[in-house]
């Protein structure tokens, strides 16, 4: 019951989160409004014994990619978007269409049990709590997802060079 | 311990919210922020699935998730910053260059 009440408490505080980052119109507000919803998928993500995972949210996504962003925001000083009239006549409207028609498409695919079927994985909580979260999370990435980790490895260094070549300033 | 189905309905809902955002803003930086909830939308789903069909799969996939949002969001600020360089705006409908 009160695992259960924590769910809906982060739930809540996720979804309020999710439209403030839509809804606010300065992007500072909006950055903060993700941190909180990021706070929020951490403890969610506790509360589904992905210790690991929990605490990757908290360092990297909300403090180490969200600084990125605040840097940003705060570096370009842009205002509040201007009230000038929208180029795409009703793209509000679209946007609600849009966002109402991934829902439902997400919501029917979600709920039909066709994809809880297949057969059950080896690491059941009880095993993986026994064994330690970020073992078992070491041990799988230096064995069985070796490759896509050295993939990972090549994509954040093409990342860290791509960002510098473009943000540099040029001299003539 | 909230069903599945609970975790499914909230990740689908952070999805819808991301897309929403994406075509309803029009600052190329909270686009970015928006593409940002949309795939952690993504990961929540990962997770729970992970969770009840006893398998590390989808941990191991959100960690994976993580370095591309990483990579995602320098690149996309560092064009961000090139474009207020040219243009003093990050306005999206200002961005028309190639058009007609």
């Amino acid at each position: 019951m009160a695992s259960s009440l924590f769910f809906y408490f982060l739930a809540v505080v996720t979804t309020v989160g999710a439209i403030a980052v839509v809804a606010f119109p300065s992007p500072l507000y909006s950055v903060l409004a993700l941190i909180l919803t990021f706070l929020g998928l951490a403890g969610l993500y506790l509360s589904l014994h992905a210790q690991f995972v929990a605490i990757v949210q908290v360092i990297i996504y909300a403090s180490a990619i969200m600084m990125l962003f605040l840097f940003v925001v705060m570096l370009i000083n842009l205002g509040r978007e201007e009230k000038r009239e929208l180029q795409l006549p009703g793209q509000k409207l679209l946007g609600a269409i849009a966002g109402l028609a991934v829902f439902s498409v997400l919501l029917k695919i979600f709920l039909s049990t066709s994809l809880m079927t297949g057969k059950k994985g080896s690491f059941p909580p009880e095993r993986v709590d026994e064994l330690g979260n970020t073992q078992v999370i070491g041990n799988l990435l230096l064995t069985d997802y070796v490759l896509p980790f050295q993939a990972m490895g090549v994509l954040l260094f093409v990342g860290i060079v791509g960002a510098v070549v473009l943000a540099r300033r040029r001299s003539r | 311990m909230a069903p599945l189905e609970h975790y499914l309905i909230l990740s689908a809902v952070l999805f819808s919210l991301g897309v929403v955002g994406v075509v309803v803003r029009r600052n190329a930086i909270v686009v970015i922020l928006c593409i940002e909830l949309m795939m952690n939308g993504a990961n929540l789903a990962f997770v729970a699935y992970g969770r009840y069909l006893d398998s590390m799969a989808g941990q191991m996939i959100v960690f994976f998730v993580m370095a591309v949002a990483a990579a995602e969001a320098a690149i996309g600020l560092a064009i961000v910053v090139l474009i207020y360089r040219n243009r003093e705006s990050t306005d999206l409908d200002e961005i028309n260059l190639l058009k007609l």
